[in-house]
């Protein structure tokens, strides 16, 4: 399958759609009692507009103006070493929201001594005190908030 | 006079030279921790302020204040995430000096613009106070609003090549500004029935997620075998600035200064966009706007001497009207009255001495601040020697600790690392990150003030152009945007002249 876009196209078009579904979420979402014109709705309606209108002029400049990149998409083409290089963002991305489920239960050390785990893994760190300097600033850090700050850490 | 030479001598007291230090190194230390600011510093401290006396308490307070202003540039430049919303505008240029391998010298710069800028909006706090205080009170809801449109104007010199895309990212943060209560109307908006989003995204949280975590993200492709590079600990320290380059800082530095000392006094307004509007007129008025975003020293100096510039001026109508110029004052303000001085018009008369004692201090806080800076700017210009990996697992430590810390709220960690996310995938689409955080900043200040002016006018637009500070900050803000328009079709055209040869 061959596909042809460039960032202008992909990132008008998702916005254009973002923009519309808040649009027609502004009445439900911002009720006021205000009868003037000029009312808690409208800034949300100028900054909802103007995201609408600026993101179909980037679409349009995407679609007529920009160069577009060309890809054929194959089996091949998920094992390929981009696709792979992509794929590590993803990973790094579910850390981050395995983490926010993990923080309310396990607590701060626990969750983010296990965040720091993954993430050593994750660039396959094998000095052990790759793993033991963060580690210990997770334990620094914890001490410093809670006992010098008085900030009591999850 | 007298008073003057009053304050002198209350000021020489040995026990201050000691308590200024210590301050500076608190604020310095905070300021450069992701998510912790300097008004934390100052909450913090203040109840370690109760036991001395009123001079002392105040300087090692104000010491924080700057010292924390200052020190948010260190991460700003280092690690792309700025310490405070105050040095988001000195990532344009800090980041990529460090990328560049001139992180020293970006720091260097970073200390002395900041040392300049509070020097100067310290001496403007001594000698100037009542004057500015006086163009401040004409600030009215129109003038306020033409500010924001003239901050907001920045937008089309940070866009690089697309416009759309600036324009998009202000309109996010215009939308993310707008999450939470309606402080006029009392209405929620775009809450989806959630009580954590009542009081809104904090703009440190929103700091955190888009900048420290999208980077961290960013480097998420970093191979340690083939991407790390080891640096000597001697090169680091060995690229000072120039001779030239300290002469080609001149005019940014007095620019963002006089910026700083301006936007400062405005209450309301502070140290940021102070900071973008100086940066901006900086890019505008270079014989090389070119090389602005890309590694130039001029761009750290505008903007760190226009943060700190602010500094001293958000201490003038606070002192002259008893209204703080922003959140750090506000509770600078409060500390004025735990030990015994109501900041307003009646201050100089009835505690004049000691008034004029903190007002001499913050020249002596700005000369100690550049000490103290030179010594931590060697120690943290090391942090580039550590590999990425640790430091992408302690910075992301400090962040999720930073952003909890903030409320006291789960749900800011949530944010953060939700924002990382979309701030990532707005990266890979080539959008700047800085349209989104001006929108955010600035948006709440056009929000309020726009409805307030138009309440005032009975719905008529012709207030924004009536009064004539207001005219001039619009007329400004669309000559700005021209200049950049005309500048940017300028270089198209030279390019395709030169493909076409």
């Amino acid at each position: 399958m061959k596909i042809k876009y460039n960032s202008e196209i992909i990132s008008g078009l998702i916005f254009s759609l973002v923009g519309l579904v808040l649009w027609f979420l502004i009445p439900s979402q911002v009720q006021t009692l205000e009868k003037t014109a000029i009312n808690a709705q409208t800034f949300p309606r100028i900054a909802i507009g103007g995201l609408v209108l600026f993101s179909i002029g980037l679409l349009l400049e995407g679609l007529f103006t920009k160069e577009k990149r060309e890809i054929v998409v194959t089996a091949e083409s998920f094992r390929s070493t981009a696709f792979k290089k992509e794929m590590r963002s993803v990973v790094y991305a579910l850390f981050l929201i395995v983490y926010c489920l993990l923080i309310g239960r396990l607590g701060y050390i626990i969750s983010t001594a296990l965040l720091v785990v993954a993430v050593m893994l994750f660039y396959r760190a094998r000095k052990w005190y790759y793993y033991a300097i963060p580690l210990g600033m997770v334990g620094v850090v914890y001490y410093v908030f809670k006992v010098l700050l008085r900030i009591s850490l999850p | 006079m007298e008073q003057f030479l009053g304050g002198l001598e209350i000021l020489a007291q040995w026990q201050n030279f000691l308590i200024i230090p210590l301050g500076l190194a608190i604020g310095i230390i905070v300021g450069a921790i992701p998510g912790l600011t300097s008004d934390l510093g100052i909450i913090l401290c203040i109840p370690l302020t109760y036991g001395m006396d009123p001079t002392m308490a105040i300087l090692m307070l104000l010491a924080i204040y700057c010292g924390g202003t200052y020190g948010g540039s260190i991460t700003a430049i280092l690690i792309n995430t700025p310490g405070t919303s105050a040095n988001a505008a000195t990532l344009f240029d800090g980041y990529p000096m460090t990328v560049k391998g001139k992180a020293f010298k970006a720091l260097q710069m970073a200390l002395f613009a900041s040392t300049i800028g509070g020097l100067i909006s310290a001496l403007a706090l001594l000698f100037l106070a009542p004057q500015i205080a006086k163009i401040t009170l004409l600030f009215g809801p129109a003038e306020y609003f033409a500010l924001a449109v003239f901050g907001l104007s920045v937008i089309a010199g940070v866009s690089n090549n697309s416009i759309f895309k600036g324009l998009i990212g202000a309109c996010i943060g215009l939308f993310m500004a707008t999450v939470g209560m309606d402080n006029i109307s009392g209405t929620t908006r775009f809450t989806f029935g959630s009580n954590r989003l009542m009081s809104g995204i904090d703009l440190i949280i929103a700091l955190i997620g888009l900048f420290a975590i999208s980077e961290i993200m960013m480097k998420s492709q970093y191979d340690p075998r083939t991407d790390h590079k080891t640096i000597s600990a001697s090169s680091i320290t060995r690229d000072k600035i120039t001779k030239d380059e300290y002469r080609r800082c001149r005019k940014p530095i007095a620019l963002g200064s006089l910026i700083g000392v301006i936007i400062g006094a405005t209450p309301g307004t502070g140290g940021g966009l102070a900071a973008f509007i100086a940066y901006n007129q900086t890019k505008q008025s270079s014989k090389h706007p070119e090389t602005f975003g890309q590694g130039e020293i001029e761009g750290v100096a505008a903007s760190e001497s226009a943060n700190n510039g602010a500094c001293g001026a958000t201490m003038i109508p606070m002192l002259t009207l008893g209204v703080p110029g922003d959140g750090a004052t506000a509770i600078l303000m409060g500390a004025f009255m735990i030990h015994g001085m109501i900041p307003g018009p009646t201050l100089f008369k009835e505690q004049g001495n000691i008034l004029y004692a903190i007002m001499l201090g913050l020249i002596v806080v700005n000369v100690f601040m550049y000490i103290i800076g030179n010594v931590f700017t060697r120690f943290y210009a090391h942090i580039t020697r550590i590999p990425y990996e640790i430091l992408a697992a302690i910075v992301l430590t400090f962040c999720i600790a930073g952003a909890y810390s903030t409320n006291n709220r789960l749900y800011d960690i949530y944010i953060i690392l939700i924002f990382g996310i979309v701030a990532y995938f707005l990266r890979r689409m080539d959008f700047q990150l800085v349209p989104i955080l001006l929108g955010i900043v600035l948006g709440p200040l056009a929000e309020k003030n726009f409805r307030r002016a138009l309440v005032l006018s009975d719905g008529s637009l012709d207030i924004f152009l009536t009064r004539p500070i207001s005219c001039a900050f619009i007329v400004i803000a669309i000559g700005s945007i021209a200049l950049f328009a005309w500048r940017n079709h300028k270089a198209k055209m030279a390019e395709k002249q030169a493909g076409a040869r």
